[in-house]
């Protein structure tokens, strides 16, 4: 019974609304592990879903929960150190949220049906702006109204992209269920017209809710005002869910022979948005916003990779790993440096390398990893994409896309060099307890270990995502 | 041709034309109520699914789309006391106008589309394009944030109704779903209008600019 790793955070996040902090925090830890444990099992497993109409045990659904999976429960263990230390009001709405959403982005995953997964993607918009409005400020409270406002009209988008599928069914006359795998298999038989309209809009829509240009205004805005343990979660799991929907469509343009079309669209959406984050990353003021912008150039570097096949979505899916292990542990750090300096002004901060020594290590090496450098998974996954792109021909997408990444680089390390040795009069009165720490260099280690080594069960399940799009090498 | 259907479709498109040129909110948001409760008993008027379930369906999402999201919004602008002018961006007779050359043009464009449901009704899709631009024209030109709100909902009616030709096919449950979804979405943006009056005092968005580059 596959639907019980979403029903089971599902209840939890009920309950956590209606109890006291002190029960609420150990809720949020223990769900966490159970989930981990469900997910793990689910791999190993791969039980029949109950109602195999909506749901389906698919490779990258797999790779994606476990992601998520292992991402929330280490998210969970930092948050209690961080409710600690800050000061939330309505806690209970808070880690309610938070279990709610851990559950929807779950039935992201596992869904099947083209409308479950509409619902899915949906689902998890709502049961996040609350997290966006935890600290009840007048910013945060336009971050909220931008994300819900843009993400719902964009979602709305896909679902007309979603019926334009189904009409695509109507006028080849196909009878099958309206599942991305039944619709992948008759892929051929569908209406051509109908089916890349449909692509069009759903790729707009989850377009939006992915963070690609120009429809990403919302994503800086809410994931610098969400409280840094949400912001982890928004930034290196919400964005895969989105991102999944659009994986999926585009295995069906691929099983259409369309993909040329729909390749097309992905590299030019990525490119746009590589550009538009390299812009805005070179003038950021505010470090979390710089985050932000770092994830809509590394989901511009996914669409492309996408967009290129072979090689170039083989380097897709390792960059959506890392990139959710990454991010995730920076948007943690960064958690740590507004504890400390009480400000998320890059010109507020400084110093990070003497006045807190464990946090440095972590925001240090995770800027080195997110960007790109070796030996971290970023690395490979960029070469790979790059490759891709040359072996398929093309050139000018590829050398903007290198172009951009080095300009991306060195203001990137401009503001990450300002925050760690620039000198600053800050009194940090943050701890650094190991709660506050571990997760992050969970985080990385785990990310430099599949690097070196990826378990073989993991290697296929991510060639089996793959190939199942390209056919193969 | 279905002179039903096509009666009452053609006054949704006088409706667009009217909630185009309203300066008030109580009446937009009649104008929402009334487009819901037509877009829900369309599929049965087309006789789509004359079963216990499509029935019972129906009337769900009547009660949802028709009542429950419009009195949403309607209690949302009263507990707030919010002035209620939609604040244009685009005055009110080029709406209108712009609102002209919308129907016109979803209906030359709807000609080009081979849709299955062309059969039903004439007016079926070009409707539902212009009740979709319709709504994202509203989210443009209008400053207020309820207005906004409405041009949301008026979008998703559009989309029902071009799914309505889907809806043979459809799972209610599904369907009910996604009604779900839009009723929750619709039921937080009204959370957020109160808290943005309370923070701000208004809920024109203009005052929501701080965030930017």
């Amino acid at each position: 019974m596959v639907e019980i790793v979403f029903l089971a955070p599902f209840v939890t996040g009920v309950i956590a609304f209606f109890v006291p902090r002190s029960l609420g925090r150990p809720l949020l830890v223990l769900t966490g592990a159970l989930h981990l444990l469900l997910s793990i099992l689910l791999w190993i497993r791969q039980p029949e879903p109950l109602f195999k109409a909506y749901f389906a045990v698919t490779p990258e659904g797999m790779l994606s929960l476990l992601v998520i999976s292992l991402l929330f429960f280490l998210i969970s263990i930092y948050t209690v150190a961080y409710l600690q230390e800050s000061d939330i009001k309505a806690e209970n709405i808070f880690t309610g949220s938070m279990l709610l959403f851990l559950s929807t982005m779950t039935m992201v995953t596992l869904s099947d049906h083209i409308m479950v997964m509409w619902i899915a993607i949906e689902a998890t918009t709502l049961a996040s702006a609350p997290l966006i409005y935890t600290h009840r400020t007048g910013a945060s409270l336009e971050a909220t109204w931008k994300y819900v406002l843009i993400c719902s009209v964009g979602i709305a988008l896909a679902l007309l992209g979603s019926v334009l599928i189904t009409i695509s069914m109507d006028v080849g006359q196909v009878d099958a269920p309206v599942s991305f795998s039944a619709l992948t298999s008759v892929a051929t038989q569908l209406d051509p017209l109908w089916l890349k309209a449909g692509f069009a809009f759903i790729l707009v829509g989850y377009g939006t809710k992915m963070g690609l240009a120009p429809m990403h205004t919302w994503l800086p805005d809410a994931h610098s005002e969400a409280p840094s343990p949400a912001s982890a979660l928004l930034s290196g799991v919400l964005l895969n869910c989105a991102y999944l929907g659009i994986f999926k469509t585009n295995k069906i343009m691929q099983a259409a022979g369309l993909g040329d079309f729909s390749g097309m669209i992905l590299m030019g959406f990525g490119l746009v948005s590589i550009l538009a984050a390299g812009t805005f990353i070179l003038k950021q003021t505010e470090y979390k916003r710089l985050l932000a912008y770092s994830s809509i150039e590394n989901m511009g570097i996914i669409a492309f990779g996408t967009g290129v096949g072979g090689l170039g979505a083989y380097g897709a899916m390792l960059c959506l790993i890392h990139h959710s292990l990454i991010k995730s542990s920076l948007f943690l750090t960064s958690g740590n440096i507004l504890l400390g300096y009480g400000s998320r002004l890059i010109d507020k901060t400084g110093n990070l390398v003497n006045l807190m020594p464990k946090t440095f290590v972590a925001f240090f090496s995770g800027f080195a990893a997110i960007s790109g450098l070796p030996p971290f998974g970023i690395f490979i996954g960029e070469l790979f994409v790059v490759m891709g792109a040359f072996k398929a021909g093309h050139y000018a997408g590829a050398t903007v896309l290198v172009v951009s990444l080095c300009v991306i680089f060195a203001g990137f390390a401009n503001q990450a060099m300002k925050i760690s040795f620039n000198s600053s009069e800050a009194a940090i009165s943050l701890k650094e307890r190991a709660s506050l720490v571990l997760p992050q260099y969970v985080l990385l280690a785990t990310s430099l270990i599949l690097c070196f080594w990826i378990p073989d069960t993991l290697y296929r399940t991510i060639m089996n995502a793959v190939t199942s799009v390209t056919g193969g090498f | 041709m279905n002179i039903p259907v096509d009666t009452i479709l053609s006054l949704v498109l006088l409706s667009i034309l009217f909630s185009f040129g309203s300066s008030r909110l109580p009446g937009l948001i009649k104008v929402l109520a009334f487009q819901g409760v037509i877009v829900s008993i369309v599929p049965l008027v087309i006789g789509h699914d004359l079963t216990t379930g499509g029935i019972l369906f129906t009337l769900a999402t009547l009660t949802i789309r028709g009542i429950v999201i419009p009195l949403c919004i309607y209690l949302a602008i009263k507990r707030v006391a919010i002035r209620r002018e939609v604040e244009p961006i685009v005055g009110y007779h080029a709406s209108l106008l712009a609102g002209l050359g919308l129907i016109v043009a979803a209906v030359v464009v709807s000609h080009r589309f081979e849709a299955p449901s062309s059969s039903a009704s004439v007016l079926l899709l070009p409707t539902a394009i212009a009740l979709l631009v319709a709504g994202m024209f509203l989210l443009m030109a209008r400053r207020n944030a309820i207005a906004m709100v409405l041009g949301y909902i008026m979008m998703e009616n559009g989309i029902y109704l071009v799914g309505t030709t889907f809806s043979v096919r459809a799972l209610h449950i599904v369907e009910f779903g996604i009604l779900l979804d839009v009723l929750a979405g619709v039921m937080i943006m009204a959370i957020i209008l109160q808290n943005i009056k309370q923070t701000f005092d208004d809920v024109d968005t203009a005052l929501l600019r701080t965030l930017k580059e």
